[in-house]
C-alpha cells in the first residue's frame, strides 16, 4: 500500500467567540456635604520624618444633583477609577437633598467632561448594599432620571467617563 | 487463524468505547462576564513586584500580615502569567496606612505605572465615616459583624495594581463570588466577605491580559472561547485491516478579542475520534485519542476494517470556558478482505 506524507487538516470553523415627570419645582436641596469634594492627595499619618513623598492624584469630576429650580447638590464620591488610580468606598449613605416625588433630575459634573454612559439605581435609604436595588434610569450623556415615589432613599449614579468611571451618592427624602 | 482473531480482538476492543459514548452537547459558560480591565498598560508576564511599607505610614502588624498574605492569595490564584507580589524591604512599590491616595471615601486604594511600580493603601482602623467607622476585622481581638477582612480588601486592590477594574455583578448579586475585585466589598458575615482567593471572572480577565500558565492550564470558566479541532490522516485509502494514523490538532480559535490567549493550543484535554459507518447518520465515539504532547496535538494509529467516516471531537468540559467543537469529516475507504477474512457477522 502506498504511503502518503500526513497532511493534517487546518479547519478553520471561525465562530466567536430618564424619564420626565411633571412634578413641581419646589425642590429644596441642602448645601453640598463636605465630604464630597473629588479625591486629593494628603499626607499619611506622619510618624516619621523621612516620610515617603505621595505623588499627586487626579480623580473624576464632582458630581452635582439639580431638582428644576434648585440648587446643585455634590454627591458623595464612592468607588471609583480614575486612568491607573483607583478608591474603593462603600456604598454611602448619599449627599441629603429633599425633591418631589416624579420631578426631574439631572446631574452635571465639574469639570463639565463627556460622559459615556450611565445608570442611576436606588435603594432604601436604609439599606448598605445595592442588593435588590430598583433602575431608575440608564443612558448616554449627562444622567437624568426621574425622583421616585415619597420616601427616604439612596441614589446611586454610576458614570462611565473616558478616563475611568465613578459611582456618586445621594440621600433623596422625597415629599 | 490467528491473524483472524487478532484482528477481530482488536476492532472490536476498538469499537466498544463508541458504543458506550455519546456526543456531548458544549454548554454556555456558567459564570458571569470577566472583569472589565483598566486602560493603562500591563506589567510583564511573571514579572515580580517587590512592595515595602511606606516610610512614615506602615500600617500595623495585623495589617501587615494580612497584606503579604494578599499578595501570597495573588500569587497562588492569579491562575495565569500576571504579575506577583513579594515582600521586600528593598522593594520600590510602596504600600502605606493612612488616607494616602483613597480620596474621602475610600477604605483602600491603589495607583500604577506598569511596567514599573505601584502604590497601595489601606484607611485607618477606628476611623469614622459618613457610612460608619472603619473597622478591620484582623485589628479585633474579636472579630465583629460590619468589619471589613483587610487580606480581602487587599486581594481586591492587587488586582486593581494587576489590570482588574471591578466586576459588573447580576442585579440580585448571586454572582458576587465570582470575583474579588468589586465596587462594594462586602462587611463580615457578608457571603464574600473574606475572599481569599480570585474570582473565576478576575482569573478571566488576567488569563486574556497575561495568559495562561501552561498549554494544559484550565480556562476560567467565566470565559467562554471558542475552541478549533482538526482532524487529518496519513492515508484515506487503505487495504484491509491496515493501520491508519489519525492526528487531530485542538486550540482556542483566533480571535483579537480574546488577546493572549487567541490561537492557543490546548493539551492534556480530551479529544475523540468519532465514526460514522457508510449510509448512517450517527456518530459514535470510537476512540479517544491521547494528548501526545503538550502542544494541543492528539494521535492514535488504529487498524481499520471497513470504510467509514471520521471526526474528531472535543466536548465543552464543564470546568473550564471553553466551548466544544467537531473537525471537518475525512472517509477513510477500507479495500475489501481478499484472504484469511474474519466471519463478517462477529467482525462487525
Amino acid at each position: 500500500m502506498p504511503v502518503r506524507a500526513m497532511t493534517w487538516a487546518a479547519v478553520v470553523l471561525a465562530a466567536v467567540a430618564a424619564c420626565v415627570g411633571s412634578g413641581t419645582p419646589s425642590s429644596t436641596p441642602t448645601p453640598a456635604d463636605p465630604s464630597t469634594s473629588a479625591p486629593q492627595a494628603t499626607a499619611p499619618p506622619a510618624t516619621a520624618s523621612q516620610a515617603t513623598p505621595i505623588p499627586p492624584t487626579v480623580g473624576p469630576p464632582v458630581g452635582r444633583l439639580a431638582a428644576e429650580g434648585g440648587d446643585p447638590v455634590s454627591g458623595q464620591l464612592g468607588t471609583y477609577v480614575w486612568r491607573d488610580a483607583g478608591s474603593d468606598s462603600p456604598w454611602l449613605p448619599g449627599a441629603p437633598v429633599t425633591v418631589g416625588a416624579g420631578e426631574p433630575l439631572t446631574v452635571s459634573f465639574d469639570p463639565a467632561i463627556g460622559v459615556a454612559s450611565w445608570r442611576a439605581r436606588l435603594v432604601p435609604a436604609d439599606a448598605d448594599a445595592p442588593v435588590g436595588a430598583t433602575l431608575l434610569g440608564q443612558g448616554v450623556g449627562d444622567p437624568a432620571f426621574q425622583a421616585p415615589e415619597a420616601g427616604s432613599w439612596t441614589v446611586e449614579v454610576h458614570v462611565v467617563f473616558d478616563a475611568g468611571d465613578a459611582s456618586y451618592f445621594w440621600r433623596l427624602e422625597v415629599t | 487463524m490467528m491473524r483472524s482473531l487478532r484482528q477481530r480482538r482488536h476492532r472490536l476492543g476498538a469499537l466498544l468505547p463508541g458504543l458506550i459514548a455519546s456526543i456531548a452537547i458544549a454548554l454556555p459558560a456558567l459564570a458571569h462576564s470577566p472583569d472589565p480591565s483598566l486602560s493603562g498598560s500591563l506589567f510583564g508576564q511573571d514579572q515580580q513586584l517587590r512592595f515595602r511599607w511606606r516610610s512614615g505610614a506602615e500600617p500595623p502588624s495585623a495589617l501587615k500580615t494580612a497584606i503579604r498574605a494578599a499578595a501570597d492569595d495573588s500569587n497562588a490564584t492569579r491562575a495565569s502569567r500576571a504579575a506577583t507580589f513579594v515582600y521586600d524591604t528593598a522593594g520600590t512599590n510602596n504600600i502605606g496606612y493612612g488616607t494616602g491616595t483613597c480620596g474621602v471615601n475610600g477604605i483602600g486604594c491603589f495607583t500604577r505605572t506598569a511596567p514599573t511600580s505601584f502604590t497601595m493603601w489601606l484607611r485607618e482602623h477606628g476611623r469614622p465615616f459618613d457610612w460608619g467607622t472603619l473597622r478591620w476585622c484582623q485589628m479585633q481581638a474579636e472579630p465583629t459583624n460590619g468589619c471589613y477582612d483587610a487580606e480581602t480588601i487587599a486581594l481586591d486592590e492587587f488586582g486593581h495594581v494587576e489590570i482588574l477594574n471591578h466586576h459588573v455583578n447580576y442585579a440580585d448579586e448571586s454572582d458576587y463570588t465570582d470575583a474579588v475585585v468589586q465596587t462594594f466589598s462586602r462587611t463580615r458575615p457578608k457571603t464574600g466577605w473574606n475572599m481569599h482567593t480570585y474570582g473565576v471572572c478576575d482569573t478571566a480577565t488576567l488569563q486574556v491580559k497575561y495568559d495562561v500558565p501552561t498549554l494544559s492550564s484550565p480556562y476560567s470558566r467565566c470565559l467562554d472561547l471558542t475552541t478549533i479541532v482538526t482532524l487529518g490522516v496519513n492515508d484515506s485509502s487503505i487495504a484491509f485491516g491496515a493501520s491508519v494514523d489519525f492526528g487531530s490538532l485542538l486550540r482556542v480559535a483566533t480571535n483579537s478579542s480574546y488577546e493572549r490567549l487567541s490561537a492557543n493550543p490546548l493539551g492534556k484535554r480530551t479529544v475523540r475520534l468519532q465514526r460514522r459507518a457508510i449510509g448512517s447518520t450517527t456518530w459514535t465515539n470510537f476512540y479517544t485519542l491521547p494528548s501526545s504532547t503538550p502542544t494541543g496535538t492528539y494521535r492514535a494509529t488504529l487498524r481499520l476494517f471497513e470504510t467509514a467516516d471520521f471526526r474528531t471531537a472535543f466536548s465543552a468540559p464543564t470546568t473550564e470556558g471553553l466551548r466544544g467543537d467537531t473537525s471537518a469529516i475525512i472517509r477513510v475507504t477500507v479495500a475489501p478482505c481478499t484472504s484469511n477474512c474474519p466471519d463478517p457477522l462477529t467482525a462487525q
